[in-house]
Formats: structure tokens, C-alpha cells, sequence
């Protein structure tokens, strides 16, 4: 395979299908999806052949590096490391349960619909891919828009406020830290280096610690925002309850992924004193995300915005893994990523199969579906297990490591954290036995005779992650192995010799 | 060097001004139903004098007893100027048939403007940037009042003139006042004059000069005749004018602040930062409320001004002669993506006015993209580069600003350009929102669909993509241009 560009054939594959879509008549609905099927299965089959990454390597692999724009040092280079790797395959995946799923849902405007989900695709992988800091900002924002068309175009009622103002907001974000990226990057080049965007040559250099502070907070804006920490996540109820289904998949799986992976790629080994004096304030803000983000679920009529302040939770969880700077923390933050991906995915997907059929989603409405839809009741089961962390399943690695990374970083927060197992479990098992076991409401009865159990094209979409959300709690031995060693050049970068944090903040 | 020698310095504008000879006479010969004749033939003259500018590219030489200087920054400016020529000869026809506006004068008057910008780009001594700015304002207020049986094109040009006579007569008490001081008009020749020592008389001369300047570029507070100007102009005109006198008087700023005034240049830096943090600020803040899209767009523009000014206030506040190297090429890469993708924008909005009763009302882009969806999409892209998104050419502008700025030390503006741009999201994704979120009409807009203006769309579009991800086709004319002021 040597000299073959895998990480370029892997990001590039879903615009390959996008422009042949171009060339489709719109009005043939199956060759248009059976196009963008065989695109993204494309992208996910060579993602596979990143299994074959050497996990002990400490170095980016798969490298490419091509000039771009000389006159700015600015280049084309792409690689990865085990911590790129998962979430590559993560978003493969998703993107292939997205395009099945929306086989039947997606009757209007079918075919922007998936050339625009390609593009979307496209963004994501660059992300995680890109090693020079001008690539990743314009795969950044190639994300950004595509979300912004699927929510406003194929979107709810609400769809159009719930866009403008996902997309304000990140953009907010992401513009400030265009002008860190540049910051750090003239700061490096002012000390006598070449102009240059390359990450591989801005890590590891000393930026000064006024600097540091400024851009740790630019960057952690843009990334803040994405994942989205509390207080800063208000867009995001809005935009999953507008979204369409596969949309809210990529939203919940991918999506918010981009912004700790932001945190675990740029803020830490970049601006590693900053991140030190920092930490404390987040990890506060991580545990409030925790713990409101679980209250603030429990309390919500509709399913969906249920499953979305539950995100605002777990990922509350990976902010913390991410801050307390050891490996049980790290390695369960990234685990979590991977997990939330899963269950919050195919619990997106699960609510989408009864929205399709009802066009509601209030759990006051439901009640019973147990009898008459066992198979879905299952699953939904399944999925409500795996998000509580029950053992065995793979919300539980991610969250255990999490805590017990914590643990070694304070008592008291982990006790803090500990809490919202509980309080996860109460909404989650309460919205579960209030959709599947108790009286079916006079509203559900009407659609009684109607209803019916998961179909083929839901099976097939959600058949993969029912499997990780098993495999990935019973072993996930593969998983750690290959994010542990990003992990440990994480640590260094944070607890490499002398670093004091950037001084007083106030 | 002899008369002969000269003239082949001057071969784009000695082209223009045959152009200007040959649209009059042979419109005077053109039957009615062939008019449109003259827009390819504007056109072939105008690609004529663009690529006589490739003759003149690396001449640098000062002609004419230092009244006329042929360096690479006129040259770029030059080939810009007659880029945006281009694109307005091909996308003005439609519009102005379907309203019996004369297509002879409006190509006529045209080039007339570009030859001022031309002339503007090269002036090297203070009256031949006076005689520059007035070749090209002249055309410019015939060109907003050309639709004669249109009250607001004739209130635009009114006001436009009155205005514009007011600032042209301050540039020249500017002039008048600098010479004074100095006992010369060459830009040379004041810039070794003033040895960075400031008295009240420089400054008094340094006032006339930027309020007049910055009336031209329509900075704030000195544009308040832009929106009424804008949108009382014939649409396609009005992209014109957007840029093209926009283009000339950053030509004008360039020459007379960064050629004659350099010695002063940190103090028309505090100037100048006031006026970019104020002009993009309220450019963008009133640009929110517009419902009609011309006014919106007239209103960004105003905004994309202040952004421009940022670049000059970089190279004003840059210690190190490479950073305020890249404050010029900055603001010269920003101004040719910004020709580009503002006339196309306009061009779109025009194509919506063929029913001659619309105005450019933000509904007639509802839902664009089922009824044209290329023309939609085109629009898109436009307005995403407009906003600075990757990967159009409008982000590469703003990075190169951005860039810029922070090197020169101005991170804080930076900042500010950044808030503004999301400010600036706001509404661009408005009409993105009308063309692909809201249902049509129900007795929508007809478009037009002629064939110079969609070539002219596409090829927009496709230079606005290329140019986003390719930048570096323009960067090494860019280093050229820039390095012929230092």
C-alpha cells in the first residue's frame, strides 16, 4: 500500500460521490441513494484498512504532505494517530447508518439531500485527519455548513431559528479561533522559524504565556461551543429537535466529537500552561454540565430533547476526563466520545422510528409501546442500558475511567460527578418506562392499529451498533491500545518538565 | 528615453481610450436590434487591454517628468480594474435592455470609468491623482443617474454628485494645502519633504485629505450617500460601482498615504483604525435590517471597506518592512476577490428584476432553489465568500487581512474583524435561508437567463472557488505589486 493515499482516498470518497450525483437525473430516488451508499461504504471500507496502524508508533502515520500555498508555509498534510483513527472509523460508520437510515425518511429534494450529507462527511474526516492548521480550519467550517442546510432545508417546524442559530454561534466560535491559530502561528515564526502551519511544528514550542491564556481561550471557545459545554450549549436542544433524524445522528455522533477531539489535539499539546491554569475552571464547568445537563433531562416532555441535555451531560463527562490530565481520565474521555457516539447515535435513530410513524415525540403521549412493538422495545432497552454505563455495555468503560481519573485529580469532583450515574439512570429509566410500559395514552391508541415494529432499513442501520455498543463493553482492550499512546504524548505535552501553568489568571 | 518608449508604458489605458472611440462610432451605426453587438465587442477591448497588461507587468519606470508611475502595484491594479470590467460589460445587457437604457453609453461610459482608475493606479504626482479621481467619479455619477425615467436612479445621482463634488473639491484644498507646505505635488517629492516631524499645517493637510479619501471609499461617516446612490442605480451599475470607484480610491489611499504621507504614518494610523473599527461595525449593524438586497449589499460594502482599511492600518502599524509588505498585499487580494464576488452578487440581484417593477426585494429570492437552482446555488457560494467561508476566495481575503493585522501587532482588530464577520453571517445567510428554506411566491420573480450573464455568473463563481483553494496563482503578482513601494 506504500505511496497509495489512504487518508486522502478515505476523506475524498464522499465528494467523489457527490459529483457523480451531480450528474444524476434528481428525479431517480434509488439511484441517488444507492450512489451515496456506495460512496460512504467506500470511505468506510478504507477506513478500515487504518486497523493496520501500528499502535505503539508515537509518530503521525498514513502521512501526506503536499505544498499548497508556499507563501504562507501553508501545506497539505494529513495524518494520523490512534486517537484519529477511532474517531475516522467512528464517523465512517455513522455516516453509513445516516445514509441507510434515511432510505425511506428522506422523500424530498433526495438528491441535495445526500450530496449535502456527502459534503458534510467530507468536513468531519478532514478534521480528524488534518495535521496543518489551515487544513483543519477549512475542513472546520466545510463541516459547519452542510448541517446548517440539512437542518434548515429538511429540518422541523422551528427549522430555520434552530439553524441560524446553530450556525452564528459556531461561527462565533470558530472566527476567534482563526485569529488564534494565526496568533500562535506568527508567534512561532517571529522567534525566527518559517512561516508555518504545519502542527507537527507549532506543538511543543514555548508560546509566550499572555499569548497561551489568549489563544487557549479563542480555542476553547470554538471548541466549547461544539462539544457543547454548559453555558454554551443552548443551541444545541434546538437543533436536534429540528433536525432530521440522520441529521441529528451525525449531530450527536460526529459532530460534537469535533470539539473534544479540538481540545485533545489543539488546546492541550499546544497551549499545554495554559490548559494547566485553566483546568480548574473547566473541570467546574464540566461537572455543572454533568449535573445539569442529567437534571435538566430529566424534566423534558419531549423524547428527543431529552436524549440531546443527556448529551450535554456526557460530554460534560469527556470535558472532565479531559482536564484532569492523567491517563484514566484521558483514555475514558476518548472511550466516552466513542461510546456517546454509539448510543446516542441509534438513540437518535430509535426515536426517529416511532417520530416517522406518530409525527410526535412527547413522551406523555406514548405509554405501552412494549406490547406492541417488543422488537423496538428492545432495542430502545438496549441503548437507555448503554447510555446509563450499565457493565457490560459501553457507556460504562468510558464513564468508570472517567470518574476514576477524577478520583486521582479530587475527591470531591468525582464525588460530584458520581451523582449524575444516578441521575442518568432516573431519566433514562423513567422516560423508558413511561414510553414502553405504562397505560398507552387515548393519543397513542389511535395510532394503535397502525403501528409497526423496526423495519429492514432500520435493522440494517442500527444491527452495527447494537454490536459496538455490546463488543465495545465487554472488551474493550483494542480500543485503549490504540489511544493510549496519543494519550501518553498528551500527558507529556501537559506535564512536561517545568511547566507551571501561565501564572495568576486573576 | 523618448515619447515612442513612453507610450508603450501606457498600452492598457492608450487601448481603453481607442475602445472609448470605437463604442461611440460604431454605435452610431448599429441598428437597434444588433446593439448587443457592443457588449462583446466591449469586452474582446477590454481582454485587449488586459492582457497588454502582462506587456507592461515588470516595467517599473516613473515617465512623463514623475507625473506617471508604471510599477507593478499600478499594473495589478490595472488588471483589476479591467477585471471588473469585464464582468460588468457582460452582466449589465440583460438588465438594461429590458429597460431601454442605451447600451452604447453605458459600454462608453464604462471604460471612461476605468480609464480614471487606470490613470488613478499609475498617478505618481498629486494632479495626476486629482485628474484620475475625477476621470473616474465623473462617469460614475452618469453611471448611477443612466436610467433617466427612474426617480431614484436620478436621486442617487444627485446625491452622489453633490457629495462627490464636495469631497473631490476637499481632496484638492488637500492638495493645494499639502503643496503649500512642501513646495512640490510629487508623491516623491512630499514623501522626502516631510520628515515624520508633525506641525499643525500637516495636519490640517493630512484632515482635508482623509476625509475626502474616505468619502471616496465611503468609510464611515462619510457614507451616507452610498445606500441611496447604490440602490437608486441600475443594479448591474451598482455592482459596478461597488467596487470599481471603491477600487480606484484604495489606489488613491495607497499613493497618497502609504507612497507620500509614509513618514507620517503613525499618526494617520489612529485615524485609521478609528475609521475601520467604525465603518465595519456600522456597515454591518445597519446592513441587519435591510429587507431589499441592494440596500443590504450597499450597506456590506460598506463593511468589506472597513475590512480593506484594516489592511492599510497594518502596514501603517508594522515595524518590519516584510509585515507592511503584507498589509498592501493584503488589501490588494481583498479587493479583487471582493470585485469579483460583489458584481456577481449584484448580477444575481439583477437578474431578478427582469419584470422592471421589483426592486430587489429580499422575497424574490424565495425559494430560488427549486425555480433555478444553479443560479441559486451560484448565489450561495457567493454569499458564503462574501461572509469568508472556506473555501472561497473571500476567506483567503479575510485570512490575508487577519494575517496582516496580528503580525503587524493588531490582534485586538483582528477580533474585531472576526465579531464582525459573524455579525455579517447573519445576514448573508439570510438570503441563503430565502433561496433554500422558504417556499416561493406565488407569482414569483421572473429571472433572466440571457447568456453573457450566466457565462459571466459561472465564470465568477468558478473564480471565486478556484481562487479560495488556489490562491497562490495570484500571491507572487501580489509580492510583486507590494514590493514596488518599498
Amino acid at each position: 500500500m506504500d505511496g497509495f493515499p489512504l487518508l486522502s482516498a478515505i476523506v475524498f470518497s464522499p465528494v467523489i460521490g457527490a459529483l457523480i450525483l451531480l450528474f444524476v437525473p434528481g428525479t431517480n430516488h434509488r439511484a441517488v441513494r444507492w450512489i451515496a451508499l456506495g460512496a460512504v461504504l467506500v470511505s468506510f471500507a478504507l477506513s478500515l484498512l487504518l486497523l493496520g496502524y501500528d499502535p505503539a508508533g508515537s509518530e503521525f502515520q498514513f502521512r501526506e504532505d503536499l505544498p499548497w500555498i508556499d507563501a504562507f508555509g501553508i501545506r497539505y498534510t494529513l495524518g494520523v494517530d490512534g486517537l484519529s483513527v477511532v474517531l475516522v472509523m467512528l464517523t465512517t460508520l455513522l455516516s453509513v447508518v445516516a445514509i441507510v437510515y434515511s432510505w425511506e425518511p428522506i422523500q424530498t429534494k433526495v438528491k441535495a439531500y445526500y450530496a449535502t450529507m456527502l459534503l458534510l462527511m467530507v468536513g468531519m474526516l478532514g478534521v480528524f485527519v488534518a495535521l496543518d492548521l489551515f487544513l483543519f480550519y477549512v475542513f472546520w467550517e466545510v463541516s459547519l455548513f452542510p448541517m446548517y442546510f440539512v437542518i434548515g432545508i429538511w429540518g422541523g417546524p422551528q427549522r430555520i431559528y434552530a439553524t441560524v442559530k446553530f450556525v452564528l454561534y459556531t461561527l462565533v466560535g470558530s472566527l476567534l479561533m482563526l485569529v488564534a491559530i494565526l496568533a500562535v502561528v506568527i508567534a512561532h515564526a517571529a522567534s525566527g522559524n518559517s512561516l508555518t502551519f504545519s502542527y507537527e511544528a507549532l506543538r511543543g514550542f514555548a508560546y509566550t504565556d499572555s499569548l497561551q491564556a489568549l489563544a487557549f481561550v479563542a480555542f476553547f471557545l470554538a471548541f466549547a461551543i461544539k462539544v457543547p459545554m454548559w453555558p454554551l450549549h443552548t443551541w444545541l436542544p434546538d437543533a436536534h429537535v429540528e433536525a432530521p433524524t440522520a441529521g441529528s445522528i451525525i449531530l450527536a455522533g460526529v459532530l460534537l466529537k469535533l470539539g473534544g477531539y479540538g481540545f485533545l489535539r489543539y488546546n492541550l499539546p499546544l497551549l499545554p500552561d495554559a490548559a494547566i491554569s485553566f483546568a480548574p475552571i473547566i473541570i467546574g464547568l464540566a461537572v455543572i454540565a454533568i449535573i445539569y445537563g442529567g437534571l435538566v433531562a430529566m424534566v423534558q416532555p419531549d423524547l428527543k430533547k431529552l436524549v440531546a441535555y443527556s448529551s450535554v451531560s456526557h460530554m460534560g463527562f469527556v470535558m472532565l476526563g479531559t482536564f484532569v490530565f492523567n491517563e484514566q481520565g484521558l483514555q475514558g474521555a476518548i472511550y466516552q466520545m466513542i461510546s456517546h457516539g454509539i448510543t446516542t447515535g441509534a438513540l437518535f435513530l430509535l426515536v426517529g422510528v416511532i417520530y416517522e410513524q406518530t409525527h410526535d415525540r412527547q413522551i406523555a403521549h406514548m405509554g405501552g409501546l412494549n406490547a406492541r412493538v417488543p422488537r423496538y422495545a428492545a432495542m430502545f432497552g438496549l441503548f437507555t442500558f448503554a447510555s446509563i454505563g450499565l457493565p457490560g455495555l459501553s457507556g460504562f468503560v468510558g464513564e468508570f475511567l472517567v470518574i476514576l481519573g477524577a478520583f486521582r485529580y479530587n475527591g470531591l469532583v468525582a464525588a460530584a460527578a458520581m451523582v449524575v450515574v444516578i441521575i442518568s439512570a432516573v431519566y433514562m429509566l423513567w422516560m423508558f418506562q413511561r414510553v414502553f410500559f405504562s397505560v398507552p395514552s387515548d393519543w397513542m391508541r389511535k395510532w394503535w392499529p397502525s403501528l409497526r415494529d423496526m423495519n429492514r432499513t432500520e435493522w440494517i442501520a442500527l444491527a452495527p451498533l447494537a454490536v459496538l455498543a455490546v463488543v465495545l463493553g465487554v472488551y474493550p482492550g483494542p480500543v485503549l491500545d490504540m489511544i493510549s499512546v496519543p494519550v501518553d504524548r498528551i500527558i507529556e505535552a501537559v506535564n512536561g518538565a517545568g511547566l507551571t501553568g501561565v501564572g495568576p489568571l486573576w | 528615453m523618448d515619447l515612442l518608449d513612453d507610450l508603450v508604458t501606457l498600452l492598457p489605458e492608450l487601448i481603453l481610450v481607442a475602445l472609448v472611440l470605437v463604442i461611440i462610432t460604431v454605435d452610431l451605426f448599429l441598428p437597434r436590434a444588433e446593439k448587443w453587438l457592443l457588449t462583446p465587442l466591449t469586452v474582446a477591448g477590454l481582454i485587449l487591454a488586459g492582457a497588454a497588461c502582462f506587456v507592461v507587468w515588470d516595467i517599473n519606470e516613473t515617465v512623463y517628468s514623475g507625473f506617471y508611475v508604471v510599477d507593478d502595484l499600478s499594473v495589478f491594479l490595472k488588471g483589476a480594474t479591467i477585471l471588473t470590467g469585464i464582468l460588468s460589460a457582460l452582466f449589465a445587457p440583460a438588465y438594461l435592455l429590458v429597460r431601454r437604457i442605451p447600451l452604447g453609453e453605458f459600454n462608453m461610459i464604462l471604460v471612461s470609468a476605468l480609464l480614471g482608475m487606470c490613470v488613478l493606479a499609475s498617478s505618481s504626482d498629486m494632479i495626476t491623482v486629482f485628474l484620475g479621481l475625477e476621470l473616474m467619479t465623473m462617469p460614475s455619477y452618469l453611471l448611477t443617474g443612466l436610467h433617466k425615467t427612474d426617480r431614484y436612479s436620478n436621486e442617487g445621482a444627485l446625491k452622489y454628485f453633490l457629495l462627490g463634488s464636495f469631497a473631490s473639491a476637499i481632496v484638492l484644498f488637500g492638495v493645494a494645502w499639502t503643496y503649500g507646505l512642501t513646495g512640490t505635488t510629487s508623491v516623491a517629492g512630499i514623501a522626502s519633504a516631510l520628515d515624520g516631524e508633525m506641525s499643525a499645517g500637516i495636519l490640517v493637510a493630512m484632515g482635508f485629505l482623509t476625509v475626502g479619501a474616505t468619502f471616496k471609499i465611503a468609510a464611515v461617516p462619510f457614507h451616507y450617500w452610498t445606500p441611496d446612490a447604490y440602490q437608486g442605480a441600475p443594479t448591474p451599475i451598482t455592482g459596478f460601482l461597488s467596487v470599481g470607484p471603491k477600487l480606484g480610491a484604495f489606489a488613491l489611499l495607497i499613493r497618497v498615504f502609504a507612497e507620500a504621507l509614509e513618514p507620517l504614518r503613525a499618526d494617520w494610523l489612529v485615524i485609521f483604525l478609528v475609521l475601520t473599527v467604525l465603518t465595519m461595525t456600522v456597515g454591518n449593524v445597519v446592513a441587519l435590517t435591510q429587507v431589499n438586497l441592494k440596500r443590504m449589499l450597499a450597506y456590506s460594502s460598506i463593511a468589506h471597506t472597513g475590512y480593506i482599511m484594516a489592511g492599510l492600518a497594518a502596514f501603517a502599524n508594522a515595524t518590519d518592512p516584510g509585515v507592511a509588505a503584507q498589509g498592501i498585499e493584503a488589501v490588494l487580494f481583498y479587493i479583487l476577490g471582493y470585485a469579483v464576488m460583489n458584481i456577481a452578487a449584484f448580477a444575481v440581484v439583477g437578474m431578478l428584476q427582469r419584470d422592471t417593477t421589483r426592486f430587489g426585494g429580499l422575497n424574490s429570492f424565495a425559494g430560488l432553489a427549486t425555480r433555478a437552482p444553479w443560479r441559486a446555488a451560484a448565489m450561495a457560494v457567493l454569499m458564503l465568500s462574501l461572509t469568508g467561508i472556506p473555501p472561497t476566495v473571500g476567506f483567503f481575503a479575510k485570512l490575508y487581512i487577519l494575517l496582516a493585522s496580528v503580525d503587524a501587532g493588531l490582534a485586538w482588530l483582528a477580533v474585531i474583524i472576526v465579531l464582525n464577520a459573524a455579525l455579517a453571517a447573519f445576514y448573508y445567510l439570510r438570503v441563503i435561508v430565502y433561496m433554500y428554506m422558504r417556499d416561493p411566491e406565488p407569482e414569483p420573480a421572473p429571472i433572466d437567463t440571457s447568456p453573457f450573464g450566466s457565462v459571466a455568473l459561472a465564470l465568477s463563481v468558478a473564480g471565486v472557488i478556484a481562487l479560495g483553494i488556489f490562491p497562490g496563482a495570484v500571491l507572487r503578482f501580489l509580492e510583486e505589486s507590494a514590493a514596488s513601494l518599498f
